[in-house]
């Protein structure tokens, strides 16, 4: 986070750079069947983020030491492309598309119903192609769709979205320039039809008052973006 | 890569339709598939596009940095280009470091656009011996059903046609598009059923043998070859095949110009 809470990212009439209101996030456009060669796929544009996400599977788990015999594991990649960010993102080994890698996964796993598929592996390949900010949450929202489109029995679907704050006020959805002087961050994964959670991390720094803030506009949030992977997954593009 | 098990009766059906001048989607041997091209996708890359031929999908993203010129060419940038296949684009695509077919592609790619001369390397100095543009093209498939090499080089020289220096966010001037003098473009043929074809599938390259990939620039002049995979080919077959590729370039430069 970076803390410079001198720049003034939010006008007197409580609107934010980009025009938005504090609990308003980002334009959204939802598409599926993306990748042909693949069993189910999602391209999901969030901002000027773009992710896609293919699913091949369930089919055989190798090497046979990652098999569990009484269920499917997931095998989920997060990457960014080298052109998605402003200076050019080396291909190769990061700790960061590790770390994102893995607490999707851990989300996912907690809703696919990994036991109807023993010894065998779901593949989830996550391409950031364009990224602004908040990629992990549209990650792992387009993956969910993707798994869906790919037909993979699942409890709920999972919404990503983050709240943060700047200028000591908080708010959905940072954009870019929202994020470069943020002072928290708040990613959680929703079910949107139980409003359980999967996934959440946090940094920064936030109130009591402020962090409910945050939770309670991640929870209105995750409703109007579940409305529109329905939309998408019932037929054609969302937007 | 993991080498997928040929299926005998792919090849023998492959042989079949061919002894009847016939492909397996009905293509005639020297059509190619639908062919969309896109340019300027990509918001964070100063030059991008999308290529789609059939089912395979590739972007291209070109970046811009600033390196130290060579010691003996103080004088010139340079062009990098690599390329990428990662397991979304298929599931015969593994994960972990570059594997000997995509470090071809990017090399085969390379070296059509490098060759042609398309790139004034001397216009991307900034101060002689300290400071010159490096473009770096990346190559990302994101569908693979066969023939990324054209692919790849088609959304390549488009990226670049439409790529603009960054000057202004390195502080080194105003930004100006990127100078291409030349549009090479690449044409490929595989062996299939015996005989070559152009613009092989994802089932046909399963199925088929050797490949030739032709870089041809403005004035049919050849820029980069490249033969893959096993196999022997004739005099003869290269001759027919130089022929297709120098009117099948011709046709694409104009579709991207």
């Amino acid at each position: 986070m970076g803390g410079y809470g001198d720049v003034q990212m939010i006008d007197e009439n409580g609107l934010r750079v980009d025009g938005r209101g504090p609990g308003d996030i980002r334009e959204i456009t939802i598409e599926t069947g993306v990748v042909p060669v693949a069993d189910g796929s999602c391209r999901m544009t969030w901002g000027t983020n773009e992710a896609i996400v293919a699913v091949y599977g369930p089919m055989e788990a190798h090497p046979r030491k990652i098999q569990r015999q009484d269920r499917a594991v997931l095998d989920v990649a997060y990457n960014m492309a080298p052109f998605s960010t402003t200076d050019r993102m080396r291909p190769g080994f990061n700790r960061r598309s590790r770390e994102i890698s893995k607490v999707t996964k851990d989300a996912l796993e907690s809703v696919v119903l990994l036991e109807l598929y023993p010894r065998s592996k779901i593949r989830i390949s996550i391409e950031i192609v364009s990224a602004e900010a908040g990629t992990r949450c549209v990650g792992l929202t387009a993956a969910s769709v993707a798994l869906a489109d790919a037909g993979i029995p699942m409890t709920d679907m999972v919404v990503s979205v983050a709240s943060g704050k700047i200028n000591d006020i908080v708010v959905c959805d940072l954009n870019k320039e929202e994020d470069n002087y943020g002072e928290a961050d708040l990613p959680m994964g929703i079910l949107p039809n139980s409003g359980e959670l999967v996934f959440l991390q946090m940094d920064g720094d936030l109130s009591q008052e402020e962090f409910k803030q945050a939770w309670d506009y991640n929870m209105e949030a995750a409703q109007v973006v579940h409305e529109m992977m329905v939309d998408a997954l019932k037929g054609g593009e969302s937007q | 890569m993991t080498i997928p098990i040929v299926p005998k009766l792919l090849r023998a059906h492959l042989g079949e339709l061919a002894a009847n001048d016939a492909r397996i989607d009905g293509r005639d041997r020297w059509e190619g598939r639908e062919l969309e091209v896109e340019h300027s996708v990509l918001p964070r890359a100063e030059g991008s596009a999308r290529v789609r031929m059939g089912d395979t999908i590739v972007f291209a993203g070109v970046k811009f940095q600033i390196m130290q010129p060579y010691p003996d060419r103080p004088n010139q940038g340079g062009l990098m280009c690599s390329a990428e296949v990662r397991p979304i684009a298929g599931r015969h695509w593994e994960a972990g470091p570059p594997s000997p077919e995509s470090i071809e592609l990017g090399r085969v790619v390379d070296r059509g656009i490098r060759e042609s001369g398309c790139i004034d390397v001397d216009s991307l100095c900034i101060i002689p011996g300290e400071k010159a543009w490096q473009v770096i093209l990346d190559l990302f498939a994101i569908s693979d059903d066969g023939n990324l090499f054209d692919a790849f080089a088609l959304a390549g020289i488009t990226a670049l046609r439409n790529a603009t220096i960054p000057a202004e966010r390195f502080e080194v001037g105003e930004d100006e598009p990127l100078m291409l003098s030349k549009t090479p473009i690449m044409c490929s043929y595989h062996r299939v059923g015996g005989r070559f074809i152009y613009d092989a599938s994802g089932r046909e390259e399963l199925g088929g043998d050797e490949r030739i990939h032709i870089t041809l620039g403005d004035d049919d002049n050849v820029h980069s070859l490249q033969k893959g995979l096993k196999g022997i080919f004739t005099a003869d077959e290269f001759e027919e095949i130089m022929s297709h590729a120098c009117d099948r370039t011709k046709e694409l430069r104009k579709l991207i110009s």
